[in-house]
Parts: C-alpha cells; sequence; structure tokens
C-alpha cells in the first residue's frame, strides 16, 4: 500500500486526473470558459470523489466483484444527484452556470476509476484521501484552464468568483485588459482543446528537462 | 544499456527500394504555385491599394516567423526547412483570403496560428490533416468575426480616393479613420443573406440599386486575392497545364456549387442565388484551384479527389445557403479534410496483378 | 458459510444491488424533500429579479408574479403580462416578446408604464454570433437601454428602426439584423400593449 504522501502526490501531480490520465474531459473542456467556473465544477467533482471513495471502500468486502460496476454506478449517481440539489437549492447562481454540467459528474470516467482501482481494494481512510488529492489534482487543472481561456478570451480573471465563494471574495475578480476586444477562440470549444494541448506540451517539457537534469543513472530519467 | 551513439533518423541509410524520383522538388512545386497566384494578388493590390499590400507582407512574415520558432523549439535548423516554400506559400494563401484592409494584428495573428497550430504541431509539412491557412482562417473568423467582415469598396491605385503610401500605414496599424468610413462595403453573400432575413427576397434585394454584383473582372468588394475571376482561373490553369493539380478537384468542387445552385435557382429564384453567382462570388474559384487541391489535406486517387471537391463544393453552397455564416469556402474544406483518410481508404487504386478488391488475378497464358 | 462464499450466489447479488438501490432511494428522496422549497424559492427568486431589472426601483410594491394575466395577440400566441402596482394603483405592465434574429429566435423582456411609455427592456434569451450580436445583453454593452422613455410616437413609425433602416436605434459594426430584430420585438411589444392596454387591467389582480 502506498503512504498517504503518495497518494497525495499521485492525485495532485503524477497521476493527475486531466494532465496524466486524461480522463473526465467531457467537463474539462466544456465548462473551463472561467476560472470560476472550472473552480466549481473541479470542488463539486472533489466532493463526489471523496465521498464515494470511502462509501465504497466501507462496503468494499461486502460488493460481489460480478456486480460491482452497477452499485458503483448507482453510488456514484446518487452521490451527483445530491450535489445537484444541494448546488441548486444553496448555490443557485453558480447552479446556473454549471447546472447542466453536474449531471455530467456521473459520466466522469475518474469517479468510476478511482472507485475501481482504488477504493475496491483499500481502506476507507486512504480512499478518501486519494478521492480528495484527485479531486484537487482535478480542481487544480480546470481551474487553471479556465483561467488561461478566460484571460486570453475575455482579459478576465475569476470575473463572477463572488457567486461562487461568496461577497468576501470579490478581490480575487480582476480584470486584466481593460476594454479588451475579445478573443472569442478560446472561449468558444476549441479554446479548451488548444490550452489544454499547450498545457500537455508544457508538462512534459517540464519533465524531460527535469529528466535530463537529474542524470543518466537516475531512476527518473527510464522511461516510465 | 547499449553505448554505441545512436543514429539521428534522418541520417540513417535508406533501407530498401524502390524510391521515385520526381523531377520537381517541393520548393519548386510551392514555387510555381505562387507564380499562379500572382497575378491575382497583384490585381488585389491595386484594387485595395497599399493596406492590401502591407496585409500580404505582414501574413506571410508571421507564417515564416511562426514555423521557424517551432523548428527552434524543437532543436532544428529552420533554414533548410522554411527555404521548401510551404510556410511562405500558407502564408500567401491565408492573405488572399482576408479582408484587404483587415489591421495587422489579424495578418500577424493569422500567419502565426497557420504555421503553429495548423501545422507545426502536427510535424510540420506532409502531417498536418487540416489546410494550415484554412484553420487560420477558421479561427480568425469565429474570434473576431467584426473585422473578418468588415469589406471595403475597391479603390484603386491611382485613383484620387485611394488613400498614400503613409496613409496606408495607418490604415493597417491604427485601424480605418473616420473619413474613410464610406469605403466600407458589403459582399454580395453577406448582403444577400441580410436582406433575406429582413424578408426581402433575391429578386428585391438584388435588383435595388446599391446592391453588391459579382463580375469577371473583380471589381467589387471581396477578399484580397479572390475577387478577379478570370486571374485566379488563369493561374489555376497554369497549375493544370503544368500536371502540378489534376482537374478531378477544382471540375468536381465547382459543380459541387453550381449543380445544386442551379437548382435550387430553377425552383425558386427568389430565394436561391444562381449557379454563375455563386461560382463568381466569395473564394469559389481560389478554393477550387489553389485550396483544395492541397496535395497534403485531399485525396490521393483521381476517384478519391472527385468525391473530395464534390463535397467542398456542395457543403460550400450548403453553408451559403442556409449556414450562419455568409461563406462557406473555409469550412467545407476543413470538414472535407476530415473526411480525406476515409476517402482514401475505401477508393484506393487497384494494385498490379491484383482486381479491386485486392484479389489476386490469375495468370493468363499468352502463346 | 463465509462471506466470500456468499458473495458469490445470485440471489446475493440481486439483494445487494436491491439494498444499494434502495439506500440511494431513500437518501434522495429525504433530500429532495429537504430541497424543494429551496429550489422553487431560488427560481421564483430568478424570475422576479429579471423582472425587477426592467422596472426602476420602487416602482411597484406588489408581488408581480402573483398579478398576471394571460392573453392572446392577434396571431393566436400567448402573453403572459405580469402587472406592476403602487399602493394598489395600476402603474404598469411587464411580458415577454421575441422576434426572429440572425440565429434563433432573440426573446426579450419588456416594461411599460401605463402611459405607454418603456421603462425598461432586457433580452432573456438568445443565440446570436458571440462577439456580433451579443452586445444586445446587458452584460456586453449599454444598447439596450437606448430603448428606455420611447414609446409608440417616439420616434415615429417610420423612424422606429435601425439608422441603417432611417430608423434612430445604432446598429452594431458588422451586425445588422440582430438589433433589428430587437427594435422588432420592442414595436410589436408596444402596439401590444396599447391594443390590448383595456384588457391588460381591466381584470382585477389575485392580490
Amino acid at each position: 500500500m502506498a503512504s498517504y504522501k503518495e497518494i497525495a502526490e499521485q492525485g495532485l501531480w503524477t497521476q493527475n486526473v486531466v494532465f496524466s490520465q486524461l480522463l473526465g474531459l467531457c467537463p474539462t473542456l466544456a465548462v473551463t470558459t472561467s476560472g470560476t467556473n472550472g473552480l466549481g465544477m473541479g470542488l463539486a467533482t472533489t466532493a463526489v470523489l471523496a465521498v464515494s471513495g470511502m462509501i465504497v471502500s466501507s462496503l468494499r468486502q461486502w460488493i460481489s466483484p460480478q456486480v460491482r460496476i452497477p452499485v458503483f454506478i448507482v453510488l456514484i449517481a446518487a452521490l451527483v444527484t445530491l450535489v445537484d440539489m444541494g448546488l441548486n437549492a444553496y448555490l443557485h447562481d453558480l447552479y446556473k452556470v454549471l447546472g447542466m454540467y453536474i449531471a455530467l459528474i456521473v459520466a466522469n470516467c475518474s469517479v468510476l476509476g478511482r472507485a475501481e482501482a482504488f477504493a475496491a481494494r483499500e481502506p476507507v481512510f486512504a480512499s478518501g484521501l486519494d478521492g480528495l488529492s484527485m479531486g484537487l489534482g482535478f480542481t487544480f487543472a480546470l481551474t487553471l484552464i479556465g483561467l488561461i481561456r478566460e484571460l486570453l478570451g475575455a482579459g478576465t480573471l475569476f470575473s463572477q468568483a463572488s457567486l461562487l465563494l461568496g461577497p468576501s471574495f470579490k478581490f480575487l475578480e480582476t480584470t486584466v485588459v481593460a476594454d479588451y476586444g475579445g478573443f472569442l477562440l478560446m472561449i468558444l470549444p476549441p479554446g479548451g482543446f488548444l490550452v489544454l494541448g499547450c498545457l500537455l506540451a508544457a508538462k512534459r517539457l517540464y519533465e524531460a528537462r527535469r529528466a535530463v537534469a537529474a542524470g543518466p543513472l537516475s531512476p527518473s530519467a527510464q522511461p516510465a | 544499456m547499449n553505448d554505441a551513439p545512436l543514429l539521428p533518423l534522418a541520417a540513417a541509410p535508406p533501407v530498401a527500394a524502390p524510391h521515385t524520383y520526381a523531377a520537381r522538388s517541393v520548393s519548386t512545386v510551392m514555387a510555381w504555385v505562387m507564380a499562379a497566384l500572382t497575378p491575382a494578388t497583384v490585381y488585389g493590390f491595386w484594387l485595395y491599394g497599399w493596406p492590401a499590400l502591407y496585409l500580404w507582407l505582414i501574413t506571410i512574415g508571421c507564417a515564416v516567423g511562426g514555423e521557424a520558432f517551432c523548428l527552434r523549439l524543437m532543436g532544428r535548423r529552420p533554414g533548410p526547412i522554411l527555404r521548401d516554400g510551404s510556410a511562405v506559400l500558407t502564408g500567401w494563401l491565408l492573405a488572399v483570403s482576408l479582408p484587404p484592409w483587415a489591421p495587422w494584428w489579424i495578418g500577424a495573428f493569422g500567419g502565426a496560428f497557420a504555421a503553429i497550430f495548423g501545422k507545426q504541431v502536427f510535424g510540420g509539412l506532409g502531417q498536418n490533416p487540416f489546410n494550415p491557412a484554412m484553420v487560420a482562417r477558421v479561427a480568425l473568423l469565429i474570434s473576431f468575426p467584426v473585422a473578418m467582415t468588415s469589406w471595403v469598396a475597391p479603390l484603386p491605385l491611382g485613383s484620387a480616393a485611394a488613400p498614400g503610401v503613409l496613409q496606408s500605414l495607418a490604415i493597417t496599424f491604427k485601424g480605418i479613420p473616420t473619413d474613410f468610413d464610406g469605403v466600407a462595403s458589403a459582399s454580395l453573400l453577406g448582403y444577400s443573406k441580410t436582406e433575406m432575413t429582413r424578408g426581402i427576397d433575391l429578386l428585391h434585394s438584388l435588383a435595388h440599386a446599391g446592391a453588391p454584383g459579382v463580375a469577371w473582372g473583380g471589381f467589387r468588394p471581396g477578399s484580397l486575392g479572390e475577387t478577379a475571376a478570370l486571374l485566379v482561373a488563369a493561374g489555376g490553369a497554369l497549375l493544370l497545364w503544368l500536371r502540378i493539380i489534376s482537374w478531378h478537384t477544382p471540375a468536381a468542387m465547382l459543380a459541387g456549387i453550381a449543380l445544386p445552385a442551379a437548382i435550387g435557382h430553377a425552383l425558386n429564384p427568389g430565394q436561391y442565388l444562381d449557379a454563375t453567382t455563386h461560382l463568381l462570388a466569395g473564394g469559389a474559384l481560389l478554393g477550387a484551384f489553389f485550396i483544395a487541391t492541397d496535395y497534403v489535406t485531399s485525396p490521393n486517387t483521381p476517384a478519391g479527389q472527385l468525391i473530395f471537391g464534390f463535397g467542398v463544393g456542395l457543403l460550400t453552397w450548403v453553408i451559403r445557403t442556409w449556414g450562419g455564416y455568409p461563406e462557406g469556402v473555409a469550412f467545407a474544406v476543413m470538414l472535407m479534410n476530415v473526411m480525406t483518410p476515409v476517402i482514401d481508404r475505401y477508393v484506393k487504386p487497384r494494385a498490379f496483378g491484383r482486381d479491386r478488391r485486392g484479389r489476386p488475378i490469375a495468370a493468363r497464358r499468352v502463346n | 458459510m463465509t462471506l466470500l462464499e456468499l458473495r458469490e450466489k445470485i440471489g446475493y447479488h440481486a439483494l445487494l444491488l436491491g439494498a444499494v438501490a434502495l439506500a440511494a432511494s431513500v437518501t434522495l428522496a429525504g433530500v429532495d424533500g429537504k430541497t424543494r422549497s429551496g429550489i422553487a424559492a431560488a427560481e421564483q427568486r430568478d424570475l422576479q429579479q429579471s423582472l425587477a431589472q426592467v422596472l426602476p426601483e420602487g416602482f411597484a410594491d406588489n408581488d408581480l408574479l402573483k398579478d398576471k394575466v394571460n392573453l392572446k395577440r392577434a396571431d393566436g400566441s400567448a402573453v403572459a403580462v405580469f402587472r406592476a402596482r403602487l399602493k394598489g394603483e395600476a402603474k404598469g405592465a411587464v411580458f415577454q416578446m421575441s422576434a426572429r434574429g440572425y440565429a434563433d429566435e432573440v426573446v426579450v423582456l419588456i416594461g411599460v408604464d401605463v402611459g405607454g411609455r418603456i421603462l425598461g427592456v432586457r433580452v432573456l434569451k438568445h443565440k446570436e454570433t458571440p462577439g456580433l450580436g451579443d452586445k444586445i445583453e446587458i452584460a456586453k454593452g449599454n444598447w439596450i437601454r437606448s430603448f428606455e422613455g420611447r414609446s409608440l410616437g417616439d420616434p415615429t413609425a417610420a423612424r422606429f428602426g435601425v439608422k441603417k433602416d432611417g430608423g434612430v436605434f445604432d446598429q452594431f459594426a458588422g451586425a445588422t439584423i440582430t438589433p433589428r430584430a430587437v427594435v422588432k420585438a420592442v414595436r410589436e411589444g408596444l402596439q401590444f400593449f396599447v391594443a390590448n392596454q383595456p384588457a391588460i387591467f381591466a381584470v382585477p389582480g389575485k392580490e
């Protein structure tokens, strides 16, 4: 079993849902038109990931391997519906932005993937931590993509953040370029693909440089 | 670990024959295509004045710059690859499809986008699934719809109203000054679409005195190098005569536009433009001879090229007639670019000694 | 029999699935009951906010959502009219109109006072080209406010259009069709209001 530190590292960086596993791309590409949207979607997914991990893990010895997938799906779908109803009732403004994508968390393969690959065989606390760190890694990726698209497309950062985090976070809302004409491609779907592609290239460049710097004998230089 | 130095791939000796020898190198082909584009481009410079020339220079410069940047990033020497001329041609094709008085950043962004995201991210010439110039044009169109649909009426060099050399620099770099407001104009495709949504059918809107027209000579508002139908067609004829392109793609594409247009116009002239107008308007001819015929992104076989060309033409007509944008050549070319691998898979030439399905043909004894 | 052996039985599979589904349903039903009123209140608030946008502050003191009449236009389409009252006296009305834009119907919400003057207009729904036609949104520009204070006759019928058609309202660079559609919807809205004014205020409100 991996140590808690390794679990956290894997979720946040080495096995990052978006940048390494390339899972959950539907919400990644669809909602990241602004940093706030990315952050909101990421946090909602994190909640589902952490809780579903713990539930699956605590039930793991009762779940027959033959029917595990339907059981996981029912659990995840129920959780997502809970998040959906909760957001609609208590964070309605954010719900209006994310509404149609919340239901898609069910189809986010990373949630089922973590239940299957981790929670079904590891203890409850580790599964919760795995879900949390995977979710935070996902949130980081979505927020980053959202911020880049928002900056290039509309010249702002974290617009409408106070809808998500409360009025005290109004200071996050920045207009970087006043009177910006707008670069619509970035806000439209192709922008999601372009930004994701550039970030993937940047991550690989960074890792390749690090492997070279570490020298040919270090284990990290070996191809994975 | 193996300590022997690995040969770089490019330096590896050729492994097996046969190799075909082509008398024309890539750079020769590119140079001929540019030569064929020259008459229509020069006419565009005359028709729209100095701003068109500046835009053309900026676009090509940034396409070459973008390609060089990517090659440097990959640790390759840009010089030899840039000399094949494909980056210049990409920038040129993009420039002639832009509104001639577009601001400098349209050309700069478009040129760099074509080279980087249209071509080099896929691995350079020969690897790109889409025509790079059209990738950039579509990206520009959906990103900056105002700048990309602001046409100007022709103000030929030498006429009194045409802006001078320095004034044109201001137009390209600072925007069109207010005393030139009168030159703003509409293309025929855009105009007829706008009027149609007001409930005015083509019979009335085109009969209106201020309606834009199309002409073989090309004296009309439009993209930098697409208006002079005769000169574009002459360039296409040169490429055909040199056998740089075959007749299949252009003929099929023009038929793909003209056939549905003729049928639609015969059924309801109030709603559908006639075939001649469709062929002369927008970028139909430029697309047919110079853009749809791109070697990399169109099918290899004559039959495949017929399907590809007809598809481009038909989609162009569909987008012009029912789509959200007045012109559809760029979208149509990109959509059919996606189909190219499929077409190439199903339309294969018959291999020697085998039938069309790939089964060997029994040898016949000849006495 | 150990749990491992039991897990292999078909009956156990059915029981497990059934139990999980039952637990999920019970939880969902419980949370649904808890959030239902909150969701309904939030949606009500949405509608109220958009109604309030086309009326000046303090213009009405009644609950517009409850003070509603359904009328029919000449072409048979139904229009819901919300009436604004101050201290019981009829002050104005709010209703939706739509016209065909570039891509799809543009739906606008119009607030009119009893004198037939426009109090405010907002676009509720549209699919116009981003960057071109979407300047009709209040978030993208103040154009939509150019209707405020206008009425039938101001400008005159011939001038109630975009500048390109000889009217008084601006069009946008590169987009004429969208503003033209909004102007048309507003004009038709005013005509509807004037033609139906007696009917709008005749029916007493259910306060």
